[in-house]
């Protein structure tokens, strides 16, 4: 029998295991294709880490990042699949500009933290509207939380070209963003603010919201089994509610950080990106843990930092680091049915039986 | 499940359908394994295994669960291959690579859960595993003819045009023991096949068993429930945490010689029933009634609980037991009747959450449906119905160390066996798994105990521990519903019986006067008129 301490050690192990495996793959294809592996292992990692300033815009790219991730992460914990995270930090972005530009003659202290609570009640409301589909008329809600981040990026199109766009200025953005409302810079000549302890302290918090709350217990109990959760009381129906809700609220964060710590100070179409998609492969690297999430994200980050170096000194395709990606989530994903199949040995004291039927995995979760 | 590369079973051949070729001469038994020895990572699953049937013999084969029955039974079958040992067919050794191969090779089982596909008809069923003669011309009624000639010839009275889900679970049961012969199958194995029948039924599968026996056919018959074992098999063999204990012959054996072998203690089967107290009534239940689909599968349900007394609900499953639970429990609501609840007040809508409150409590029928979720730990698991409550969390903030101390405490109190509370509830046991519902649903006093078949799946040693916890909750003044499929079950615990057919409840009979025979009888139907 293996110590709980141990079993523990084995997800984070297999993790730093993939990553490493990832990358040696990725640099013998580029062995292969005739350029100098290592050369191109330093350009990687000098785009990431190779200065203060890169490290710290590294830093900067993992915000959004882990704060997608989270999302992901509340509503997975009760089964719920929310898939527009885009669209609610979008519309969290374009409230927060709203108070940002609009709410004026407050001090700094208040005007920031309004800003990024209405972005969390605006991305909430707006995954709200999915999770009362889903609740009472059951949509599906992938397929509307997909749907609603065109409508989101639609609302933003037009709010840059129409109510919020810029006197006299002739691209489609908005008004720049007052300094009480900026998130104040953390590491000189670089795009990282402060925005990163409230990164930090979500992650706790989430961390420690899943783990010691009631509200933890019964979105991990209606995950894990409805009909158990259920038949204990839980009102599983408003649970699922309230997760895909406050998913929406912290991608709304996500999208108020983005626009009010931006290096353009502005808001313009496409400061959304490709976070949705990117934050759920983190949620994946990360295996659904909120912890876990940060290193992830900044794998993410600095392979997308450290391909450019790359192709910039090398000649190499950045997209190479796509492959190094795509072999790590596979590595990840495949590693952790081995982790659960390893861990899945029955514990009892005095017998054993390992019924290949009953190993978890066997069991799918709907 | 299909598969094609399998072209020549019971077709093709001039010997009939069904038919066994002549045994062989030697006298090697009909199935040897020798010495089998299976590991998963960290577990023992079979050790030094060795069992063999003869032809024409029924072994009895015996065991808790997590005795290593159906890791042995899956390498038999092809499904897992040992890490070390030998088969031997009719003396010689065979490698079973797979299950298609098991089946070439004469090794057909029965399983627990049928493998039939439900929309499809019998026929068409057995034609799934085989090749036509002529692809991709199907051979669906000589199929047909063949299974009805074999189906007759045994007395299985299965109609292979029938659809497999129109059948009752005996006929499925059959349509698979049909599968089987047609395929060729000379040793046969049943995994507890005997949890699905009415009493009746079982005498005839027994009969059916005797005469595949008699014409050289060896048969493997897994169970837990001794009584049945002595009554058809020849030898035993009892299986213990992965090893042989030994193998008796049936003759001269008895229940408490077994059941001593298989737990590896002295095990009181007969668990003594306290007597009723004439307490008032706890729940009341009054014309219920609950349609779905048309049909009405709860039907004018009365009856009365006191307090310190057990109501047995017997029958067939699938006769509106498991929607009972679920109305009684308030997960779904009734379409017409009332439940009420006496000593509590009477609210709204019943709710689980109002279950709950009126000191309602339920041993979920389903375990891994509705009793434990298995993906959480232990103390999430055993916390799931109170950690609400202000003993164990205040404003929304759960009281770490309150619970785990009320883990531990039920751990040790419902002797749950495992290293800790942190440890998920998939790596316990059967057993465990249902003590750890019986520690979160006892541990709160409900006056009202809801027990939908309580021991389902469990071995003699924890069907025990649940007898006693049933028992000292109704001395301790509490009302008990127990639903059960088992009949000894409820004659052991109830103090009236009330059979369960088709939404109705039959008759509720006093238990010291009620007969099994009177009860079986009404469990298939029969005599539903006073």
């Amino acid at each position: 029998m293996k110590s709980p301490a141990t079993n523990r050690l084995i997800g984070p192990a297999a993790s730093v295991f993939t990553v490493v495996a990832g990358l040696v793959i990725s640099l013998g294809i580029i062995a292969v294709n005739g350029n100098p592996p290592v050369e191109a292992a330093r350009a990687l990692f000098d785009g990431a880490f190779g200065s203060t300033k890169q490290a710290a815009t590294t830093a900067a790219r993992s915000i959004p990042l882990v704060l997608v991730a989270l999302s992901w992460i509340v509503a997975f914990s009760a089964r719920r699949i929310n898939v527009g995270m885009e669209g609610q930090l979008v519309v969290g972005g374009i409230f927060a500009t709203c108070v940002a530009l609009y709410v004026p003659g407050l001090p700094a202290p208040l005007h920031l933290p309004l800003a990024i609570l209405v972005g969390f009640l605006a991305g909430g409301a707006y995954a709200g509207i999915a999770a009362a589909l889903w609740a009472w008329r059951g949509v599906n809600e992938i397929v509307s939380t997909l749907l609603m981040n065109f409508i989101a990026l639609m609302m933003l199109s037009w709010a840059v070209r129409g109510p919020l766009k810029a006197e006299g200025v002739r691209t489609n953005r908005s008004e720049r963003i007052p300094d009480s409302a900026q998130w104040p810079n953390l590491v000189d000549e670089s795009p990282l603010n402060f925005d990163l302890f409230l990164m930090l302290g979500l992650v706790v918090v989430v961390a420690w919201m899943l783990r010691h709350t009631t509200f933890g217990m019964r979105l991990r109990l209606t995950g894990a089994n409805v009909e158990a959760a259920r038949g204990a009381g839980v009102r599983t129906v408003w649970i699922g509610m309230l997760s895909l809700i406050v998913s929406g609220g912290i991608s709304g964060i996500a999208g108020a950080g983005l626009v009010l710590g931006g290096e353009t100070e502005v808001m313009a179409e496409g400061f959304a990106a490709s976070y949705n998609l990117e934050g759920i492969v983190v949620a994946l690297l990360a295996l659904n843990s909120p912890y876990a999430s940060i290193p992830a994200a900044v794998l993410l980050a600095s392979l997308g930092l450290g391909g450019g170096l790359m192709e910039a000194r090398l000649g190499v395709p950045a997209e190479l680091t796509l492959v190094t990606l795509g072999i790590v989530l596979l590595l990840v994903t495949g590693s952790n049915a081995i982790v659960r199949k390893a861990r899945s040995v029955r514990v009892d004291a005095d017998r054993g039986d390992a019924d290949p039927s009953d190993a978890p995995g066997a069991a799918a979760v709907t | 499940m299909a598969d094609t590369e399998d072209n020549n079973l019971g077709v093709g051949s001039g010997v009939p359908a069904g038919a066994l070729e002549p045994p062989t001469s030697n006298d090697a038994p009909l199935l040897r394994l020798k010495d089998i020895t299976k590991t998963f990572p960290g577990v023992i699953a079979n050790r030094d295994v060795s069992i063999e049937v003869h032809a024409g013999e029924i072994l009895g084969l015996l065991g808790e669960n997590g005795a290593g029955k159906s890791t042995l039974m899956n390498v038999v079958t092809g499904i897992l291959r040992p890490d070390a040992g030998t088969i031997e067919l009719n003396g010689e050794p065979v490698q079973i690579r797979n299950a298609q191969q098991a089946r070439r090779l004469g090794i057909g089982m029965v399983h627990q859960h049928f493998m039939l596909v439900p929309t499809m008809t019998v026929a068409e069923n057995v034609a799934l595993g085989l090749r036509p003669r002529r692809p991709p011309i199907s051979d669906i009624s000589r199929i047909a003819g063949e299974l009805r000639e074999v189906s007759a010839r045994y007395g299985l009275h299965v109609d292979p045009d029938a659809v497999v889900e129109s059948l009752s679970v005996g006929a499925r049961q059959r349509a698979e023991i049909l599968r089987l012969l047609h395929h060729r199958a000379k040793v046969l194995i049943f995994d507890e096949p005997t949890s699905v029948l009415t009493p009746q039924e079982w005498l005839d599968l027994s009969e059916v068993f005797r005469d595949l026996a008699a014409e050289g056919r060896g048969i493997i018959f897994i169970t837990h429930k001794l009584d049945e074992l002595l009554g058809v098999a020849n030898r035993c063999t009892v299986m213990r945490d992965g090893e042989v204990v030994g193998t008796i012959p049936a003759a001269g054996a008895d229940r408490q010689t077994l059941a001593t072998m298989m737990v590896g203690r002295e095990v009181v089967l007969r668990v003594e029933r306290p007597r009723p107290a004439s307490g008032e009534t706890a729940l009341e239940v009054r014309g219920l009634g609950l349609h779905s689909e048309g049909r009405a599968v709860l039907d004018d349900i009365s009856f009365d609980v006191r307090r310190g007394e057990v109501l047995g609900i017997v029958g067939v499953d699938g006769n509106g037991q498991s929607e009972l639970v679920q109305v009684l429990t308030g997960l779904v609501a009734a379409d017409t009747g009332k439940i009420v609840f006496h000593g509590s007040e009477e609210r709204g809508e019943l709710t689980p959450r109002a279950f709950i409150g009126l000191g309602g409590a339920v041993i979920p029928e389903d375990r891994h449906g509705r009793g434990v979720a298995v993906d959480l730990n232990l103390r999430d698991n055993l916390m799931m119905a109170d950690f609400a409550t202000p003993a164990y969390s205040t404003r929304g903030v759960l009281k770490t160390a309150a619970i785990s101390g009320r883990c531990e405490r039920l751990i040790a109190h419902y002797d749950i066996r495992a290293p800790g509370w942190h440890v998920r509830v998939d790596q316990l046991s059967g057993g465990n798994q249902q003590k750890t519902v019986l520690a979160r649903e006892m541990d709160r006093q409900p006056s009202v105990l809801v027990a939908a078949q309580p021991t389902r799946g469990l071995d003699v040693g924890a069907v025990e521990f649940v007898y006693h916890r049933i028992n000292e909750h109704k001395r301790n003044g509490g009302a008990t519903l127990l639903i059960s499929t088992e009949l000894d079950e409820a004659f052991t615990l109830a103090d009236r019986i009330a059979v369960m057919f088709k939404g109705r409840l039959l008759r509720i009979l006093d238990a010291g006067e009620a007969t099994v025979e009177q009860v079986g009888l009404l469990m298939a139907g029969e005599a539903a008129t006073p």
